[in-house]
């Protein structure tokens, strides 16, 4: 069993390395889609100054907890998509019988999946979310908080996207829904929670996950709430559960290609 | 004993059926119809260790379907599939260290990555030891001679180097069984007579059973003692392809012979041409469409 997962870890860490290799292929374009991801990321910032230069709070939160939810929110998406960006272009594989290649492998198909590809911009998106969250100063506990939550943010945002993917099984051009999903719950995720009201906040909690994902550790690392934590802990463990499940039972309803293809 | 048992084995898939245009694309969003199409429909046969099969049909027989249920990739719908012993769908993995597949359509490799860095990677993936892998690496290079461009990135090698590249990633496990779904699609006709005497060669010094599809009669006659011919998901013929030439052969010279006997000409009856197996699988193939 240990054998067993230490050969996956040496086959996830070899293909995370090759992925590395073919986006520095080019060390102009490697460097330049990083340097741009930090300043997009970063120009965005400058409507909150102005906003906060009008306002004292914006939906309850202060300029900083606004830097802690988009520090969160871009360390997670840049995580989750360093280290399994396939997850959020599953949908692709499965229409188009791409799965083959991982099934003929003594791995774990769903790790070989998610990560099977990298996307480069993510470094940018990531360390600009640390460098955030580092220049609030939120002291040793709340920079582990901010730690541990990045990684229930990258999960909780990957098994969305793996979930959403997965029901490509079942309907045709789910792609189009995922894609959707995704890019909606992280634009939702860097404004307070406390401009939602009624519905939209609950479809925010509870069906699209950024109230998890980011809103409730914010709240968190801001001022500690054991209920708050724990929910987060669950949510995390829970959806991701319920993701690969979704994912396993599809996955005998694959039904391959014989489209001509090559691993680029 | 046998590489491969085979007993019932069926799949269907469920088809959307749209009319044409615009008004059939809305009548679909409001009453979708589907239908069910019977990719491999009762298919029983079995493979000896050692053995190089043909299994062979037109286009939308079941021969890929067959070999991806042969392989793990997909869920039959009913029936007994036994690789080596072991239930595909129940023991994929363990089944994956003791198989090889090469699809000629689609291919495995990275293609930034050098052929040497794969097959370091496919070393990986079946847990060889560092060691091991190069050993393997620097013997399967020297006998598919790869030493030229080992170390080019796969994306700037031919087709023939790319597909020897890939056969051979498919064989740096030593693995009992290799399934080639179209392993020369696409060659010119001496990598093609090549990449044919590589997979002899390793069946006759690995005694690896070998399970391949090809539209291509040439691998078929140079590679096979016998061949299966699907259609419509079924079995349409299980024989060698030394008996299947000689009976055609035969059933040729009995038609000449009966001819000339009408036309009163029994004087001018001339043996029977040679018939060459791209001919009789033409025929097959064209007599079971005629039904």
């Amino acid at each position: 069993m240990l054998t067993a997962a230490k050969n996956q870890l040496r086959v996830c860490l070899l293909s995370m390395k090759y992925n590395m290799m073919r986006e520095m292929v080019n060390k102009v374009t490697f460097l330049t889609n990083v340097c741009f991801m930090v300043l997009n990321n970063a120009s965005i910032l400058v409507q909150w100054i102005i906003l906060f230069r009008l306002r004292e709070d914006v939906g309850g939160y202060t300029f900083r907890e606004i830097l802690f939810l988009w520090g969160l929110t871009a360390a997670s998406f840049g995580l989750s998509h360093i280290l399994f960006a396939r997850a959020f272009s599953l949908s692709d594989l499965i229409i188009r019988g791409k799965l083959d290649s991982y099934l003929v492998q003594p791995k774990n198909v769903l790790v070989s999946v998610l990560t099977s590809s990298t996307d480069i911009s993510a470094i940018g998106d990531f360390l600009y979310g640390v460098a955030l969250v580092c220049a609030c100063r939120p002291g040793v506990g709340g920079f582990f908080l901010f730690l541990l939550f990045t990684v229930t943010g990258t999960a909780i945002f990957t098994a969305f996207a793996l979930l959403l993917g997965s029901l490509s099984f079942w309907f045709v051009r789910m792609d189009i829904l995922q894609g959707q999903m995704v890019m909606g719950a992280v634009s939702f995720a860097t404004y307070p929670d406390g401009i939602f009201e009624g519905i939209s906040r609950f479809l925010l909690y509870f069906i699209v996950p950024v109230g998890m994902a980011v809103w409730y550790p914010v709240h968190v690392i801001v001022s500690f709430h054991a209920g708050m934590f724990f929910a987060v802990l669950g949510y995390a463990c829970a959806l991701s559960v319920t993701a690969v499940a979704v994912f396993y039972r599809g996955l005998k309803r694959y039904a391959s290609g014989n489209l001509m293809e090559a691993r680029m | 004993m046998q590489a491969i048992t085979v007993e019932n084995l069926s799949k269907t898939f469920r088809v959307k059926r749209k009319e044409k245009g615009m008004r059939g694309s809305i009548k679909a969003i409001l009453h979708p119809q589907t239908e069910e199409i019977r990719a491999v429909n009762g298919v029983s046969f079995s493979v000896d260790e050692g053995e190089m099969l043909a299994f062979i049909g037109p286009n939308g027989a079941g021969k890929s379907t067959t070999i991806k249920m042969l392989t793990g990739i997909l869920y039959p719908d009913g029936g007994r599939v036994e690789v080596l012993g072991i239930d595909p769908m129940k023991k994929r993995k363990q089944l994956a260290y003791r198989i090889g597949t090469v699809f000629g359509q689609k291919e495995q490799l990275w293609t930034h990555l050098t052929p040497y860095d794969n097959f370091r990677f496919f070393g990986a993936i079946y847990d060889l030891s560092e060691r091991e892998t190069e050993e393997r690496i620097a013997e399967l290079s020297e006998r598919f001679e790869l030493n030229a461009f080992i170390d080019t990135p796969v994306r700037n090698l031919s087709l023939g180097q790319r597909i020897r590249c890939e056969i051979v990633a498919s064989l740096i496990h030593k693995p009992k069984v290799l399934f080639l779904d179209e392993p020369t699609i696409g060659l010119d006709p001496v990598v093609k007579e090549n990449v044919r005497e590589l997979i002899k060669q390793m069946n006759r010094e690995e005694h690896t059973t070998i399970f391949l599809t090809s539209h291509d009669v040439g691998d078929i006659e140079k590679l096979c003692r016998r061949i299966i011919i699907v259609n419509d998901g079924q079995i349409v013929l299980d024989d060698s392809v030394e008996r299947l030439k000689s009976h055609y052969q035969d059933k040729m010279a009995a038609d000449v012979y009966a001819r000339s006997q009408e036309s009163g000409m029994a004087e001018k009856y001339e043996e029977a041409p040679n018939i060459s197996l791209e001919e009789i699988l033409v025929d097959i193939y064209r007599s079971e469409e005629d039904g």
